[in-house]
């Protein structure tokens, strides 16, 4: 029984009369790949944004490898450990390919010939190496998303949470960031992916949440909590793939 | 590129290759450094050639200092995307502070470099801290605020800046007193000041705080989660800035050898003039600000000179359309616009 | 005892008129900044601008046609409106997504508008009376200045006046629909463009009466504008972004500040207590009195 990696406990957030995210606990263990799934405006995202700092919960609080991380600032929680990517993706444009990994790069190797080195590793984990010298701006989308996914790996993450990392991609695009996920869980990467595309998340998670209305509705094995009639009857009349 | 294809085929595993081919891949200080040379040398070249002519001599001077503070903006303004318009009352804090201790202690101006550093660098730090969770404009009015607050304190504070009248220091001329009898010597100095805020541009772009400070300006949210920490890293630049600017202001107070609050700290003839200058040569790049600052300053004087005094603010005029049309047009300067040029020019791989 | 004490409360009241003559020319001006702002999400450095127009429009139709300036405003706001629509159009409008940009544009704008005057009429300084500028009227044993209270009255009606059009009409709830959300609203069919436009027209607008309406009472100077435009950005941020309520309060907080500032203070330091206050405001509350919380943060960047 790995250790408890990630605590979630009774988290809630309200904007006004909304609530987002309602009461929802779940823990994590070392090299778990969970996916989060739910119908449009469930609160998937807001809750990432919490784990990761963006936004402070109005409740509950979240505990990383045994520290309360509920008040850390983003960038204090990728120290840490945590790396995420975003449902837009942020590439920063005025850079290059190489140089976007190298920001996160900088964390662990403050140097910046380390910081490139390593930044490079991390590109050739998401096939991006050959690249590198190119503007960033000239990517395309599913190119930014993996660019994404090597600046998150530059923080070296104990944790890594991929926001619908496959959203608008086309179905090679698609499988290239399924391999990108199996590979990197394979090598020991604890992750946590929010997905809409539920064959994709039966091919990678052997555990699912589900979130309706901010409300946590299932967590499970893959299988069991895809057919589960309370889940069916939550996407009814959103798209099923 | 050839260098991509030599770096590829030697690349299959990682290992010694690895090292060279990634920094292969960015630029370096080293790899800078010959520009740099050649850039301060053909202004030292320029200086000799004009010695004689004290007119543009004098132009030159004012268009080195001018480059320097606009290189020194550049760091927190084109590298961190926070526009501040403040940088003036860092300017007015250099020439106070080398003023006072040379006037009133006798103090070498070279030693005050130092003490005009670090105020102008706290004073940074401490109005910036408030103001840097601002965006875009709200930050720049904020500086404006700034700027007006700093006028009224130095026409109040008369034992410091001697009010409205001016501070005046005694000519003593001699190396230790940076005051020249030729003036040539003060165009190298300001050339030799120039030169100090393009070293500081240089390695810090080249630094993580570089990388830090255009990850910030960029995109906040992912520099963030990146593991940026924000506001430091946005002290950080506003300090180095600040302080090059207040060294500026040394240099200036020993060349005017007379400064009084309204021409320190003026929003249009210092504050936005430095920005505007940075605008027009490239903001954000290391040259960009020095060739706004060529640019502009002799264009300055010129419309002054020639349409000023025909038609009285038609100087103005002219500066106010430049900054329209700049503002619409020419986005990244002409040092954009130039490597915007060579780009499309150059054969494609 | 009693004697001082009276002088001391005399004076008191007279800093509290001119606080609240002083607050209701700031307002005014303040209301069109802030629609400008709140709308667009554009800063209008020239605002001050339009508010020296309008008074070298009100001194021309005084000295060309004899128009009184409170009747020459009915051509010279309008006027003033549709030339802030041009501007917009031209200027602005093209760097929407350029909040640098827009600084130094407006700035231009600044600088241009400033000197064309200053070029046209030669920098001297010009003045008029109207009817209006010798009455005063005594209220409560204080005495007011019928021009500065007109500038109160006609801060309050435009206040009120924008408020309910922005509440009651198709358009005004357009406007506040495009301020909140421009994709929603323009999925809503709301032509945002042209929104915009009017926006920016109705705010220089209001900059252009406020400027008429001190054509009594200040000497006029292409220069001008300048005073105003930066303790109007201070209302703005201190009444909040958006909020036309907050434009207005603020306006007389900034107004009274400044009267009290320059009375018990120091004349010298008034401006610079305003921007004391401007800071601290940003400190402790950014988003200003009325507005909506983190507008300021947001900032003018458009947001996916």
């Amino acid at each position: 029984m790995s250790a408890i990696h990630l605590g979630v406990e009774g988290v809630t957030r309200r904007f006004g009369g909304l609530t987002a995210v309602n009461d929802v606990s779940f823990a994590l263990g070392e090299g778990d790949v969970l996916s989060l799934i739910g119908p449009n405006g469930a609160g998937k995202t807001t809750l990432f944004n919490i784990l990761t700092g963006q936004l402070a919960p109005s409740a509950g609080k979240v505990v990383f490898d045994g520290t309360d991380i509920t008040g850390h600032r983003p960038n204090q929680r990728a120290w840490l450990g945590l790396g995420r990517t975003f449902q837009i993706s942020q590439t920063l444009t005025s850079l290059t390919v190489l140089e976007n990994a190298m920001i996160g790069t900088f964390l662990r190797h403050p140097r910046i010939a380390d910081a490139a080195d390593w930044a490079y590793a991390a590109l050739e984990r998401v096939g991006l190496a050959s690249r590198a010298r190119e503007e960033a701006s000239h990517l395309t989308l599913g190119e930014r998303r993996r660019l994404e996914v090597a600046r998150a790996l530059g923080l070296e993450p104990r944790l890594l949470l991929l926001d619908e990392v496959m959203a608008g991609l086309n179905q090679t695009e698609v499988t290239r960031i399924v391999d990108l996920v199996l590979a990197l869980n394979a090598d020991g990467q604890t992750i946590i992916v929010i997905e809409h595309n539920l064959k994709v998340v039966r091919i990678f998670s052997k555990r699912v949440l589900v979130l309706d209305r901010g409300k946590m509705i299932a967590d499970g094995g893959a299988d069991s909590v895809l057919q589960d009639p309370v889940v069916v009857e939550a996407y009814v009349g959103k798209k099923k793939q | 590129m050839s260098n991509l294809d030599l770096a590829q085929s030697g690349h299959m595993h990682a290992g010694a290759s690895t090292k060279r081919r990634a920094t292969d891949d960015i630029w370096t200080v080293s790899k800078e450094l010959p520009i740099f040379i050649g850039v301060v040398a053909a202004i030292a070249l320029a200086i000799y050639l004009l010695s004689g002519q004290f007119f543009y001599l004098n132009l030159l001077t004012m268009a080195l200092l001018f480059g320097g503070l606009a290189v020194s903006w550049n760091i927190i303004g084109g590298f961190g995307g926070q526009f501040s318009i403040a940088h003036s009352v860092f300017f007015a804090i250099g020439a106070y502070t080398a003023g006072n201790l040379y006037k009133h202690f006798d103090i070498s101006p070279w030693i005050s470099i130092l003490p005009a550093m670090v105020l102008s660098a706290a004073v940074a730090a401490v109005v910036s801290w408030p103001v840097f969770r601002l965006r875009g404009p709200f930050f720049a009015i904020a500086t404006m605020a700034l700027t007006e607050v700093a006028i009224a304190f130095a026409m109040h504070w008369k034992t410091v800046t001697g009010g409205a009248s001016g501070l005046t220091i005694p000519y003593r001329a001699g190396l230790e007193n940076m005051i020249f009898t030729q003036r040539w010597a003060y165009a190298a100095l300001f050339l030799g000041y120039l030169a100090a805020t393009l070293v500081v541009s240089i390695v810090i772009l080249r630094s993580r705080l570089g990388y830090y400070l255009q990850a910030v300006r960029d995109n906040d949210k992912a520099a963030e989660a990146s593991g940026i920490p924000i506001m430091r890293t946005k002290l950080k630049g506003m300090a180095i800035s600040a302080a090059l600017t207040g060294v500026g202001g040394v240099f200036f107070m020993m060349y005017v050898r007379i400064v009084e609050p309204a021409g320190l700290l003026s929003l249009f003839d210092v504050g936005v003039k430095i920005a505007l200058i940075a605008l027009i040569g490239g903001i954000g790049t290391i040259y960009g600000p020095l060739l706004g600052a060529l640019i502009l300053v002799p264009l300055d004087y010129w419309l002054r000179a020639f349409i000023g005094s025909a038609i009285p603010g038609g100087n103005l005029i002219v500066l106010g359309i430049i900054l329209i049309l700049g503002s619409l047009y020419m986005k990244k300067g002409v040092f954009g616009a130039l490597k915007q040029g060579y780009a499309a020019w150059r054969p494609k791989r | 005892m009693g004697f001082h004490t009276d002088i001391a409360m005399d004076q008191f009241f007279n800093v509290v008129a001119l606080g609240l003559l002083l607050g209701g020319t700031y307002a005014l001006v303040s209301v069109g900044l802030n629609l400008i702002f709140g709308v667009i999400r554009i800063v209008n450095f020239s605002q001050g601008e339009f508010l020296m127009l309008g008074m070298y429009g009100a001194y021309l139709g005084y000295t060309t046609m004899g128009l009184d300036p409170y009747a020459g405003a009915f051509i010279v706001v309008p006027a003033l409106t549709v030339l802030g629509m041009i501007i917009y159009w031209l200027v602005m409008r093209p760097l929407q997504n350029e909040p640098m940009m827009q600084v130094f544009a407006s700035f231009g704008l600044l600088l241009l508008i400033q000197n064309i005057v200053l070029a046209i009429t030669g920098g001297v300084g010009m003045s008029m009376n109207t009817p209006f500028s010798q009455i005063t009227l005594t209220i409560a044993g204080i005495q007011f200045s019928a021009t500065r209270l007109i500038i109160l009255l006609a801060s309050m009606v435009a206040a009120g006046a924008l408020g309910l059009y922005l509440a009651k009409t198709t358009f005004g709830q357009a406007i506040r629909a495009v301020a909140q959300d421009r994709k929603a609203a323009q999925l809503m069919g709301i032509n945002v463009e042209r929104t915009f436009m009017w926006s920016f027209g109705i705010g220089t607008g209001l900059a252009g009466l406020a400027g008429v309406l001190l054509t009594p009472i200040y000497t006029l100077s292409p220069q001008i504008g300048g005073n105003f435009v930066m303790a109007a950005f201070a209302v703005v941020v201190l009444g909040g972004l958006g909020s036309v309520l907050g434009a207005f309060v603020g306006g007389f907080i900034v107004g009274l500040t400044e009267a009290f500032a320059g009375y018990y203070i120091d004349p010298e330091l008034k401006h610079a207590v305003i921007f004391i206050v401007f800071i601290a405001v940003l400190l402790i509350r950014p988003s200003g009195l009325f507005g909506q919380a983190g507008a300021e943060e947001v900032g003018l960047r458009e947001q996916s």
